[in-house]
């Protein structure tokens, strides 16, 4: 094996094969069950061309979802950013036990979701729990709070457990672009003068942002998926308040058995989630053309 | 460099905020994990158990096939950690350090992977398991948890292969190493800690992946702990000492693991976002 692109080929192959079975060929296979009517797994179907195309895109129930997926996104990417930075600026400083921190903000990203749920479910939980006798007995509210009753109260709980699961990834990536802001930046604002507001809104934040417009591809491509955390909370309830697209999409194949029509969904939520990474990207590239 | 007073109080606040955020969940699911029933449903909480039993992780080890679902969630987690570092190693060597044609397209493919909704996946590889007669078994759950943790551990090595000097590579040349060889002898040791970045991420994938194990798995006896736990959930009259022991006994693993390599985890992590 002399050849080196030839051994570069044969190292390549392997992972890409992988990839090409199980990521690819299934994504060839859900644009064809679209073209197809096949309700159950194994089930024959006929060629029914864009039909549940043209049935799904009239559906309002599909519009509702993506309008939830993407005030899900909006409002994750809010929490999470804020939270971040927050977590980000008080790494970035040196104080004793900064290593050992630093390390462990991770905590929330590495435990199962089933966790993250049993955690605020039971923190969260009307009966017992530790969240409503606390808020019961410090007397701001006189009932026990349901953080799940209502559909703008889940999907807001929501947003909060997925945030908190999600926060200390962007913390990471943060803190990463701000090990690149060059130390005499400060030096130099601090002998001049600047307050630390200052030296945050003129220097950390516009030197930040070519991470912030990754972190808002990669954050909104993250959010978007999120599914397992919102079946396990709320399978999507009450009322459909928490149904974001991919747990219509979970439902439609595996509780209606009508397998073409979520492989239909989930062909339209990736044309959706493509569109926008990619005029994402492209701007972001034009904006550092012009600066 | 020095911090005014004002300054060192507002980092303090927002240090004691992220404490109560992150860690005070935690301690109080595991101190609850060792009160009595009638402690865990008290109407006033407590922050140091009053009361001290492990009849809850004892309920959990014998009324459930927990320890199954932990056996099972091991042997998938650490064959896909294996296979993974057997592919994206060579994979990302050849990426990072040869030529070949197509090179800069394939690697763009791959981020491309990353980004898909998985969901989009479930439903035709639920299909294509199913005539390959896979469906409930460990194999096809490892094949997907290496295939989703492949994009970003090739990513993740990018850095770490970037800060070899090519000198050293060079030399190794020059002396009519192969590249076989160069990358077992020279690349793999210098690179030991985004090997083990990697190892650890897809140790965690898998340890917490729920969805795809949720429909590719259906016989109890070979369910991981996601979704053996989240049975466990539904199962009994919400029995909060046993689900609070379980999810104990689910976090336990990781932090041990991350409690050894969890410093090379983060600083892989964020040099791979630097670059």
């Amino acid at each position: 094996m002399r050849n080196p692109t030839l051994l570069a080929f044969v190292f390549v192959a392997p992972a890409m094969s992988v990839l090409l079975l199980i990521l690819g060929w299934p994504l060839v296979s859900a644009i064809i069950l679209s073209l197809q009517d096949v309700r159950s797994v194994g089930s024959p179907g006929a060629w029914i061309g864009l039909d549940n195309y043209a049935k799904l895109l009239a559906d309002p129930s599909l519009w509702r979802a993506t309008g939830m997926s993407i005030a899900w996104v909006a409002a994750n990417a809010v929490l999470q950013t804020a939270l971040a930075m927050i977590a980000a600026l008080v790494l970035s400083q040196n104080f004793p036990g900064v290593r050992i921190a630093r390390t462990w903000i991770i905590l929330t990203w590495i435990v199962p979701t089933v966790v993250v749920v049993i955690i605020w479910r039971w923190l969260f939980s009307t009966s017992g729990g530790m969240i409503n006798p606390l808020i019961v007995q410090s007397g701001l509210s006189a009932r026990p709070i349901g953080f799940f009753s209502t559909p703008w109260m889940a999907f807001a709980t929501l947003v909060f457990i997925n945030s908190w699961r999600w926060f200390p990834f962007v913390t990471l990536m943060l803190l990463a672009g701000m090990t690149r802001i060059p130390g005499d930046l400060y030096e130099a604002a601090r002998i001049d003068g600047a307050s630390a507001w200052k030296r945050f809104s003129r220097i950390t934040w516009p030197l930040l942002k070519p991470t912030l417009g990754v972190l808002s591809v990669v954050g909104t491509l993250l959010s978007f998926n999120v599914f397992d955390i919102i079946w396990l909370m709320t399978a999507g309830g009450p009322a459909g308040g928490t149904r974001t697209l991919p747990v219509l999409i979970y439902e439609t194949a595996f509780k209606g058995y009508r397998l073409s029509e979520a492989a239909t969904m989930s062909v339209i939520a990736t044309v959706l989630l493509l569109t926008f990474a990619l005029l994402t990207v492209r701007s972001l590239d034009r904006q550092e053309e012009r600066e | 460099m020095r911090r005014s007073l004002g300054l060192n109080i507002l980092l303090a606040i927002a240090g004691i905020f992220l404490l109560v955020l992150v860690v005070l969940p935690f301690w109080w699911v595991f101190s609850s994990s060792f009160k009595l029933p009638q402690e865990i449903i008290s109407r006033t909480p407590t922050f140091f158990p009053h009361s001290f039993t492990v009849q809850h992780y004892a309920g959990l080890l014998t009324r459930s096939a927990y320890a199954t679902y932990v056996v099972n969630s091991l042997i998938v987690a650490i064959a896909s950690t294996l296979i993974t570092l057997l592919l994206a190693v060579p994979a990302a060597y050849a990426f990072f350090r040869l030529e070949f044609p197509g090179r800069q397209a394939l690697y763009r493919i791959i981020l491309l992977a990353y980004a898909f909704p998985s969901i989009v996946i479930l439903i035709p590889l639920f299909g294509m398991f199913a005539k390959l007669g896979i469906i409930d078994t460990l194999p096809a759950l490892i094949g997907v948890n290496v295939a989703f943790a492949l994009p970003f551990s090739i990513w993740m090595l990018r850095s770490f292969l970037a800060s070899v000097p090519r000198e050293i590579e060079e030399a190794a040349v020059i002396d009519g190493a192969p590249p076989t060889v160069i990358l077992r002898r020279i690349m793999i040791p210098l690179i030991a800690p985004g090997i083990a970045s990697v190892a650890i991420f897809a140790f965690i994938s898998s340890w917490t992946e729920y969805v795809f194990a949720s429909v590719l798995i259906i016989s109890d006896a070979k369910r991981t702990v996601p979704v053996g736990f989240s049975g466990i959930i539904g199962q009994y009259q919400i029995d909060w000492g046993l689900l609070l022991a379980g999810a104990g006994l689910a976090v336990l693993p990781v932090i041990i693991l991350f409690a050894f390599v969890g410093r090379w985890f983060v600083s892989g992590l964020t040099e791979g976002a630097v670059k």
